[in-house]
């Protein structure tokens, strides 16, 4: 069925591309088409009221990143410091209820769950679900990512940057907003906002907006310097995650950390990789059937979660 | 607007002929065209759909049309569309209204997109990459002919054409979850 779909909406595409053309005139094949099947009408009209839609695209050919979504989400560096009185209660708050997870500096998401955690100094930090983060009430400037993934966002200081660990690496920033991840002996930086040094002692490599470096444990050499797209930084916090190319493994990890979705991939399957954007849909099951569609695999129901078969 | 001969473009002296012509191309064609309405989903409202269709465009003051036919069946392509349009925006009212949103007040606003998923639309088309990103922004933004945008990009046409065809299906993803949340 999904594949039928699939199907039927490529069709319904190339009319709406070829109609496009002012000089079009093929309306009898058209009709044929959509009398082959009385869902051909309806599927093409839900892709043309979204072309329709696109008018209101903005009419310059800028360079295609966009931050609206992010914006609201993404509060001014003056806004930062004008709530700083209430944000460090927040942070006080937040982490005496941490009790239960073990000492008080150490923040723990379950999968699925998003928490923010705002320091004195004004900078926030955005958590992922499934991931441990520790902060320390005498370093105020420094902060561990133990696991998981974590987006930062720095309040910059000339004389005291701010330190991320994460295994055995150290991130400084120079005033910038960033997403970390730390998966299985490897670790993911992703720059959205200024400058950040990733192991300025050893590595020193220097990222600025719109780079990012995935290390292995024990590398002999510094991290190659990737380009990454700033719009899709830290995409798990608007439930927008982007992939180009991407092991269905590593997606999964993701749908697990921010979703609480458990996906599995069948050892068949495994080879596979993923491009494309996932929204995190409330029905859970759009998200994998999108999964699915655009990976060439199928999903089935597994006890709580999917896998995803070939 | 290339449907419409050059004649248009100075003021119509001979509208009414103009008007004859496409009354005379709707009853020539009637039956193709109530045919195209049904199965572009009118079903048994074909007939009475041609007739809107008909005030449509005799109504239209625009000057003589070249190439009457596919024009007619262009705007029976719309027609369709915008009823589909204002069925979907009742229902989004309805289903804001059922949720006691009262933000959500029905807008004759003509998107049916908020701004938040016209910005995710714009984010899935940039995560299409680079070249597909642009040359459907030449195509669907610009208004340019594939045929243009292969030669100022320097690639082939059907290099266009599957381009196009990427972020449009990138775009029918985006476009389903939005109706499931």
């Amino acid at each position: 069925m999904q594949a039928d779909r699939t199907n039927t909406e490529a069709r319904a595409i190339d009319w709406l591309i070829r109609q496009r053309d002012p000089l079009f005139d093929d309306w009898d094949g058209f009709a044929d088409w959509l009398a082959e099947d009385a869902d051909h009408a309806a599927v093409f009209d839900a892709v043309a009221s979204l072309d329709r839609d696109l008018d209101a695209l903005p009419p310059v050919d800028k360079p295609s990143v966009v931050t609206i979504a992010d914006a609201p989400r993404r509060p001014s560096r003056r806004a930062w410091f004008g709530g700083a009185m209430a944000a460090a209660l927040v942070g006080a708050v937040s982490l005496s209820s941490l009790g239960l997870f073990g000492s008080a500096d150490r923040i723990e998401t379950l999968a699925g769950e998003h928490r923010t955690v705002t320091l004195a100094d004004g900078s926030k930090i955005e958590i992922n679900g499934a991931s441990v983060v520790e902060i320390d009430k005498d370093r105020p400037r420094f902060a561990r990512l133990e696991s998981g993934e974590a987006m930062f966002h720095v309040v910059h200081r000339d004389d005291d940057p701010f330190v991320v660990e994460t295994g055995g690496a150290r991130i400084v920033d120079l005033g910038t907003a960033f997403n970390v991840v730390r998966r299985d002996r490897q670790t993911s930086v992703a720059v959205s906002e200024g400058i950040v040094l990733y192991n300025p002692d050893h590595d020193n490599v220097r990222l600025v907006a719109g780079k990012g470096i995935e290390a292995r444990d024990g590398d002999r050499k510094p991290p190659v310097v990737k380009d990454v797209d700033v719009a899709n930084v830290g995409g798990w916090r608007s439930g927008l995650l982007v992939y180009n190319g991407t092991p269905l493994a590593v997606v999964a990890e993701d749908l697990k950390r921010t979703a609480g979705m458990q996906v599995s991939i069948a050892p068949e399957a495994s080879g596979l990789s993923f491009r494309g954007a996932l929204i995190i849909d409330k029905n859970r099951n759009r998200t994998i059937a999108d999964l699915a569609a655009l990976s060439g695999t199928r999903a089935e129901r597994r006890g709580d979660g999917w896998i995803l078969t070939r | 607007m290339a449907f419409q001969s050059k004649q248009s473009m100075t003021e119509p002296r001979d509208r009414t002929g103009a008007v004859q012509g496409i009354e005379g191309v709707l009853l020539a064609n009637r039956d193709r065209i109530v045919r195209f309405l049904e199965v572009r989903g009118a079903g048994d409202g074909a007939e009475d759909l041609f007739q809107d269709l008909w005030m449509r465009l005799t109504d239209r003051r625009s000057g003589p049309i070249a190439d009457p036919l596919p024009y007619i069946m262009r705007a029976a392509n719309n027609l369709m569309l915008d009823r589909y349009r204002s069925a979907r925006q009742r229902e989004l009212r309805d289903k804001a209204w059922g949720e006691a949103s009262a933000t959500h007040a029905p807008s004759s606003e003509t998107s049916l997109i908020s701004r938040e998923q016209l910005a995710l639309v714009e984010t899935a088309i940039a995560a299409t990459g680079e070249r597909p990103a642009r040359i459907f922004r030449c195509f669907r933004v610009d208004g340019l002919s594939q045929r243009d945008i292969a030669s100022k990009m320097g690639v082939s046409l059907s290099t266009v054409e599957a381009d196009l065809r990427k972020v449009y299906a990138a775009l029918a993803v985006i476009r389903r979850q939005f109706d499931a949340s």
